[in-house]
């Protein structure tokens, strides 16, 4: 069974265009929170923002029990990078960033999680004819195989997502990413499935989870859920209560079943404790619906590939 | 030919910011309005009540000294933490009775600065789960809230502006059919609307089509320029930068329409800055104008009076093509 994480970012104030939900915290209350949360296991650790010194964040996991999923390493920075990061045009910032990368990698090491995970939001283009792509995938191809090329033990995780703040970023889908992960020729570089990414992106996750895996880069899973028109970051299941229930069936069929889940749940009006004790509600429901799915069973109804009977069956274990 | 008027959002004249960064320096609002007064063709600005307008003698003289008109007064309700439920839809009646408040001093103080119009976009009555609003409440206390609002004075006129979503995944007023709606429950003759071509785009409408059935109904006040990817972002990119051809058509339909008030710009300058946003975005509506003009608002309804001729339309619009 995946242990379950929510990531720090998550756990102090959001904010949107428009308002700040919820009180800032520092890093020892939000992993106290965390550690409240029932049946939370750990924390994706979110660097810079959170934390820049390993040691402390040590005392607080010990002192709290909690594991570390991953570190999240944050690609795009208020006031620099502004034109993407990896993918600059600017060798001295794509050094920069590479060189933050390989420290985040030597933290992931040092919390023995040995993997990061990147959303590179800022990599990407608003306006037609606003870059030359070939320059921005060989830059980010470079940047990327430079930091992975640091320590071939840590999985560097791109979590792909098709826009925002960039209006369409270079790696916006399961295909994109898996083919420039292949093209960069590094096996430590891979994606991070965050699930309402993908269904944005009018991707069906199951699908996209035996993509990345055919392609040796399902690294990590992130779970939340939207409308499909928008990273709203909701609590898994709301919209798309099978296609949560098929992914995590899929899972286990590619042996992703002994890792972690990350949380990126936006706690906006409601409680930000209130908000992951549902979360972790919700994604066990689904799971122990999953588990009636007899095995046999679904052979012999993908066999048939008839949405009647399939259909049919699935409500029958509700 | 008397035609439309260009203004300023001051708002997108500071700082802006979205889920991941900051962006642009924040401002005073001396600063936002003398960078307005540097583009070139805008005479009027639009601001924001609360905040801006508090002291609106001040505002007048910095206005008087910068030679700009105040537009309309934009009743901002929708980034502040207590109204993060609603506003006129909010369960706590505190809330909506801040909101009617607000609303109704926006409008004095329209009237006080000689502008016959508020805009409200109400983007925090919405919801994000199923099962979390009451929609046949919500809807019966934003009719409510309108006439309440609509009745306190009507030298006035209320616009409401839609916008499919955000913050909320889903937003009560999230296309012009909802407007068009409201207007006509609400009755009253000082209501009308804010047409954001953004909005539109990012509801996935054709903005021609939604300026005209707002124009059958009398009810188009107050025009917001700019553009998006149609992705559903509200990115506030340059008019007619990916929608070049349904700015075309919108553009002629105000025309045709003979539309005679304002058109703001909410733009979000990430990398350029403000000024050179405004300005590039007036010099693109300017052109598209003078491609519309070069083939001729007649010639045009001719074309579209005949069935099945699209070809000869786009013949006509790209043999015109500067």
């Amino acid at each position: 069974m995946n242990k379950l994480a929510i990531i720090t970012g998550f756990l102090g104030a959001i904010k949107n265009r428009y308002i700040v939900y919820q009180g800032d915290r520092v890093l020892a209350d939000k992993l106290a929170l965390a550690a409240q949360v029932e049946g939370c296991d750990g924390v994706e650790v979110c660097y810079p923002a959170d934390f820049q010194d390993p040691g402390e964040l040590k005392r607080l996991l010990e002192r709290h029990q909690l594991g570390v999923s991953a570190v999240n390493f944050r690609s795009r920075r208020t006031g620099k990078w502004w034109r993407g990061s990896f993918s600059s045009l600017d060798p001295v910032e794509r050094r920069e960033v590479t060189d933050d990368l390989k420290r985040a990698m030597d933290f992931a090491v040092e919390l023995g999680c040995y993997r990061v995970t990147t959303c590179p939001l800022n990599e990407g283009t608003d306006s037609p004819f606003e870059a030359d792509f070939r320059t921005l995938f060989d830059a980010a191809a470079d940047s990327l195989y430079t930091a992975c090329a640091h320590n071939p033990e840590v999985k560097v995780c791109l979590e792909y997502k098709k826009n925002d703040p960039r209006t369409r970023t270079l790696f916006g889908s399961a295909g994109e990413t898996a083919a420039f992960c292949l093209m960069t020729g590094m096996d430590n570089l891979g994606a991070t499935l965050d699930i309402g990414h993908a269904i944005q992106a009018e991707e069906n996750p199951s699908q996209s989870a035996v993509l990345l895996q055919r392609a040796g880069r399902l690294f990590y899973v992130h779970l939340n859920d939207n409308d499909g028109r928008w990273d709203w970051d909701m609590i898994p299941g709301v919209y798309h209560l099978w296609e949560f229930i098929e992914l995590f069936y899929t899972l286990r069929e590619l042996d992703y079943d002994d890792d972690w889940y990350a949380f990126d749940v936006f706690p906006k009006e409601i409680d930000t404790l209130e908000t992951f004790n549902a979360v972790m509600h919700m994604t066990r429901k689904l799971e122990s619906i999953t588990d009636r799915i007899g095995l046999e069973k679904m052979e012999t109804l993908r066999q048939q590939r008839n949405p009647a009977k399939t259909v049919t069956y699935l409500y029958s274990l509700l | 030919m008397k035609r439309w008027k260009y203004c300023a959002n001051a708002g997108f004249f500071g700082a802006r910011r979205d889920r991941f960064n900051q962006y642009q320096p924040d401002r005073t609002l001396e600063e936002k309005i003398a960078l307005v007064s540097q583009v070139e063709g805008i005479t009027g600005i639009e601001l924001k009540y609360p905040g801006d307008l508090d002291d609106s003698m001040m505002v007048k003289n910095l206005l008087d000294q910068y030679e700009l008109q105040l537009s309309v007064v934009n009743v901002n309700t929708k980034a502040v933490t207590h109204f993060r439920y609603g506003t006129l839809t909010a369960r706590s009646e505190k809330a909506r009775r801040t909101a009617v408040q607000l609303l109704k001093e926006g409008m004095d103080i329209a009237a006080e600065m000689g502008v016959g119009l508020v805009t409200n976009c109400p983007l925090m009555d919405g919801y994000d789960y199923p099962f979390q609003v009451d929609y046949a409440q919500a809807w019966d206390d934003f009719i409510a809230g309108c006439r309440e609002v609509t009745a306190h004075r009507p030298d006035v006129t209320l616009m409401l502006e839609f916008q499919p979503h955000d913050p909320n995944a889903k937003i009560l007023l999230n296309n012009v059919g909802k407007v068009l709606y409201v207007c006509a429950e609400v009755g009253a003759q000082n209501i009308g609307a804010n047409l954001d071509v953004g909005h539109s785009l990012a509801a996935r409408e054709a903005p021609a089509e939604s300026a005209a059935l707002l124009f059958r109904n009398g009810l188009l006040k107050y025009v917001h320029s700019n553009d998006n990817t149609g992705d559903g972002g509200d990115w506030d990119m340059i008019s007619g930068s990916v929608h070049y051809w349904h700015w075309v058509e919108f553009i002629y339909t105000l025309i045709r329409e003979g539309y005679q008030g304002w058109i703001g710009a909410d733009l979000a300058p990430r990398h350029f800055g403000p000024v050179a946003a405004y300005q590039t975005n007036i010099m693109m509506i300017d052109r598209m104008t003078n491609l519309v003009e070069r083939v001729g608002i007649d010639q045009i309804q001719t074309l579209l009076g005949q069935d099945g001729n699209t070809p000869g339309i786009y013949e006509k619009l790209t043999a015109n093509l500067a």
